[in-house]
């Protein structure tokens, strides 16, 4: 267990002035489980009309839209965690879980990660949980981390196919295997402890709970990561999206960070 | 609703002026068709000048059929008349089947013109559906808003053609002054100096035809 | 049997139909055109008993077409009870996960449903499709209603019909039902839609504004139409005419520029209505179709009125292996397809084509449905001063108001080409009225 104190701040800045701007950010980290979430400040700017609601998945979104000109979009969620209070989380009964059992855009397999899968074999007696681990083992010792080749657009077939990439692909690719294996697993974005950008993960369903495996580093989520949102992939996680009027160039800052108390 | 969108309050304009637009260049025509049929070249130079439109024509045969029918130019009657209809066509439930279905009516007769060995025939009936139209939208058209937003694209346009064609005065004064009374009526934004300046303007001793023609495109 | 007077106006109707713009549009080689949907003026007749038992069967298919939605985006039991397998739904395009626990105004969401329906030569009628996104077709004979009564009054003093034009006050009290405070507005994708003629009549008909994404806008959590001097009005109800995809760039495609930001947000939230529900994709899947009598009798315990056409789901090893066995005899289609699309017939394949598709459909077994295909009761239609029979089917129109309710008429489409069975207006079709007797 961890007391922890993270600071998300994301920044756009436009090149021209924009107008007419709408926004959905999720980027909220809720108490579950696993985590209790406190002292939580999130400020929005612009943030002349602001609304928020959970997103069908449940994560929490805030909904805004600017009117006047402005050249800056920024978004600061600050608060203390304390993580690793219990090893899963509870899911739904089975039947309710088919949204996560089968492929969704990013982790369809094609040829390379249905080759991939065939290579493995999991003994009699392993249950899902076993398998999720085996194959996050499999994968991390196969794939390599790489910045830069791959980008928020590639699927995790074609992250396989260039056998590197960041922890979007080990995400999706490893999604893609359990669901091959027959496993419900989702999509989890989040922080990590130290400094950095916002990070991803993946919970699989044994036996009514979520477990979360993170790829990229190997490990069975502790205490060290901490849940903003969950989704199919990448699509139902997207941190902020915005539709505006305006033709400016945006470049995007992202700051995390995650520090313990 | 009784509401209108800024969409449709132009729609609505436009409709009006291409109306009218339609239903005074196809009598221009008329006039010019007549006198070309004794002269055997040139007259519509002098009408592409009236009308400030480009004189793309290679003869006078060119224009009887070019200028009239063809939609790839956009001077044409015919593009005049598609684009009342685009407007038109948007606007259903604010103006009515009945009254759209003379826009409609207008462009078969058109088509049926342009197959014509005496397309003065069909044109007449182009016009009758456009005066069919102007009444009926005047005649069953719930919300007078709208009606008199159709009225003051018409008479917005027929000021602009008047000018161009160096019509006489008391024409302009009873085409200025009809404005002038049915604009404040509807939720039109336009600038108000212009309705001065006009009505200045159709009684000056000397008529400045340009004047009148750059404040009418200023309107709105 | 019938008076011929209003047939010999078939001309007559589609002049006026002309001349009131009633169109379709269609893109050819990326160009737009207006066509106009030809008019034969021999009535589809259904006698009055038939129709209250198909009035019965709509009812009923539709209520418990309702029920799936309702349960598939909550509770899921029937997928718990296994009888609808989860693949059908999961692994179906028209399933959206954005809906999950999203419940609609009074939890309707078909509250415009086109059911599809053939009568076969031995009398009996089949359910082919149900439409639960956006059916259209209701405004054609709605317009040729009134439009035959003025070409041909004899007819219409001789027989005694169910009047068709109330379809619009159907749809207002549809519409209206559901509203949550504020105007009702049909919303179109724009006038280089398909089926723009319909969005236009039926909001000049039912007195409702015609208007696009840009026209409204999404404040404080609630949906505003903007009027000209930038005044914002309430709006309560959106008929939509424009498919989940584009209908909220937030949600949906974020590439749509025909949608409006966070609509689907404050739908969510119960602020405004959406007619119909997204997300009833999943229920108009052609694969979820074979299961609908069985939806009847989970969800309300009754025997199935209405009946589909024999299907069989290759998924199954049984239904493989008849599929297989008579593969001639049968209609094969792609689920993923619609429009008339993606449909094949057994016997109309080379023995290499149908080599091709075994193996695809062998490797594949969800994808395609296969149907026995209907020895279709044909129609007449007047072509050059004879009659000749044509394929014809039937769109009924049920509406989900404060009950449901069925339109007492239709639209009965026919194939132009009299060997084919593909009656769908994007492929060159027709259309005629239907009648419903009134006693």
């Amino acid at each position: 267990m961890k007391n922890l104190h993270f600071r998300y701040a994301m920044r756009i800045s436009f090149d021209s002035p924009v107008t007419n701007h709408r926004f959905t950010v999720k980027c909220i980290p809720q108490t579950d489980e696993r985590q209790i979430i406190e002292n939580l400040v999130v400020s929005v700017f612009p943030n002349q009309s602001l609304s928020q609601d959970r997103d069908s998945f449940g994560n929490r979104c805030i909904f805004g839209h600017c009117e006047m000109e402005h050249q800056k979009f920024e978004i600061v969620v600050e608060g203390d965690a304390r993580t690793g209070r219990s090893p899963c989380e509870t899911g739904d009964a089975s039947h309710m879980l088919g949204l996560y059992r089968y492929q969704s855009f990013y982790t369809i397999p094609g040829e390379k990660i249905n080759a991939y899968f065939e290579k493995f074999s999991f003994s009699e007696n392993m249950n899902d949980y076993e398998k999720g681990v085996f194959m996050m083992h499999r994968l991390y010792e196969d794939f390599r981390y790489v910045q830069g080749i791959t980008n928020i657009q590639t699927t995790a077939e074609e992250a396989m196919e260039l056998g590197c990439g960041v922890c979007q692909d080990y995400s999706h690719i490893l999604i893609s295997l359990c669901h091959l294996a027959g496993i419900p697993a989702r999509y989890v974005v989040g922080m990590l402890t130290g400094e950095g950008a916002s990070h991803a993960w993946v919970e699989i369903y044994q036996d009514e709970k979520w477990y979360a495996l993170d790829p990229t580093n190997n490990l069975i989520v502790d205490d060290q990561h901490i849940k903003i949102s969950h989704g199919r992939d990448y699509r139902d996680c997207l941190i902020n999206q915005g539709v505006f009027t305006g033709c400016a160039k945006q470049t995007q800052e992202i700051q995390v960070v995650v520090e313990e108390n | 609703m009784g509401i209108i969108s800024l969409e449709q309050t132009d729609g609505l304009y436009w409709l009006g002026r291409y109306s009218e637009r339609v239903y005074t260049t196809i009598r221009l025509y008329s006039r010019s068709y007549d006198r070309m049929l004794d002269e055997n070249a040139g007259g519509y130079e002098e009408f592409c000048r009236d009308l400030d439109i480009p004189n793309i024509y290679q003869s006078s045969e060119d224009f009887k059929t070019r200028y009239p029918f063809d939609k790839e130019d956009p001077n044409s009657i015919m593009s005049n008349l598609l684009r009342a209809y685009d407007n038109a066509i948007v606007l259903r439930e604010t103006i009515g089947s009945e009254t759209l279905s003379y826009i409609q009516l207008a462009i078969y007769e058109m088509n049926k013109a342009e197959k014509s060995q005496a397309p003065l025939i069909e044109m007449q009936k182009v016009m009758d559906n456009i005066l069919a139209f102007w009444g009926i939208a005047d005649d069953i058209m719930e919300d007078e808003n709208s009606r008199n937003i159709i009225k003051v694209g018409k008479r917005v346009e027929r000021i602009d053609l008047y000018g161009r064609l160096h019509q006489p005065r008391e024409n302009l004064v009873r085409e200025v002054s009809r404005l002038a009374g049915r604009i404040g009526r509807c939720n039109i934004h336009y600038n108000e100096s212009v309705i001065l300046n006009l009505l200045e303007l159709v009684q000056a001793p000397e008529l400045d035809y340009y004047s009148i023609v750059y404040e009418i495109e200023r309107i709105l | 049997m019938y008076d011929l007077d209003l047939f010999e106006h078939t001309d007559t109707v589609n002049e006026l139909l002309a001349r009131y713009g009633v169109k379709f549009g269609v893109y050819k080689n990326n160009v737009f055109k207006e066509q106009l949907f030809p008019f034969d003026a021999i009535p589809r007749v259904i006698e009055k008993q038939e129709f209250d038992w198909l009035e019965r069967g709509l009812k009923q298919r539709v209520v418990a077409l309702n029920l799936f939605l309702k349960d598939i985006y909550g509770e899921k039991k029937i997928i718990r009870d296994k009888v609808v397998p989860e693949e059908f739904v999961y692994a179906s395009s028209g399933y959206l996960a954005q809906c999950e626990g999203v419940r609609p105004v009074k939890d309707i969401y078909s509250h415009i449903s086109g059911i599809d329906l053939v009568q076969g030569k031995n009398k009996e009628w089949y359910v082919l499709e149900d439409n639960l996104r956006v059916p259209s077709g209701a405004s054609y004979p709605m317009i040729a209603r009134e439009l035959c009564r003025r070409s041909s009054p004899r007819t219409f003093q001789n027989y005694k019909l169910e009047d068709n034009r109330n379809y619009a006050d159907l749809l207002r009290r549809t519409m209206d039902n559901v509203n949550v405070g504020g105007h009702t507005v049909i919303l179109t994708p724009g006038r280089y839609n398909a089926a723009y003629f319909e969005h236009s009549y039926l909001a000049e008909r039912t007195g409702v504004h015609l208007v696009n994404g840009r026209e409204l806008t999404v404040e404080d959590d609630k949906l505003y139409f903007v009027d000209y001097s930038g005044k914002k009005e309430r709006v309560g109800a959106v008929y939509r005419r424009i498919s989940d995809e584009y209908l909220d760039p937030m949600n949906f495609n974020p590439e749509s520029v025909i949608g409006i930001p966070h609509i689907y947000d404050i739908y969510r939230k119960g602020n405004v209505a959406l007619l119909n529900a997204p997300g009833n994709g999943i229920a108009d899947d052609k694969g979820i179709y074979y299961f609908v009598p069985k939806m009847v009798k989970y969800y309300l315990g009754e025997e199935p009125i209405l009946q589909n056409a024999p299907t069989y789901l290759p998924f199954y090893e049984e239904d493989m292996r008849y599929v297989l066995e008579h593969f001639d005899s049968l209609v094969l289609k792609d689920v993923a397809e619609a429009g008339g699309y993606g449909v094949v017939f057994g016997s109309s394949m080379t023995a290499k084509q149908k080599e091709d598709f075994i193996a695809l459909l062998k490797k594949e077994p969800r994808r395609f449905i296969a149907q026995e295909v209907i020895d279709f009761l044909d129609i007449d239609i007047m072509e050059k001063g004879e009659m000749v029979p044509r394929k014809a089917d039937l769109r009924a129109f049920v509406l989900m108001a404060d009950e449901p309710l069925v339109w007492k008429s239709g639209l009965t489409r026919f194939s132009r080409n009299p060997d084919s069975f593909i009656v769908n207006s994007s492929q060159g079709g027709g259309f005629k009225d239907t009648w419903v007797l009134s006693r």
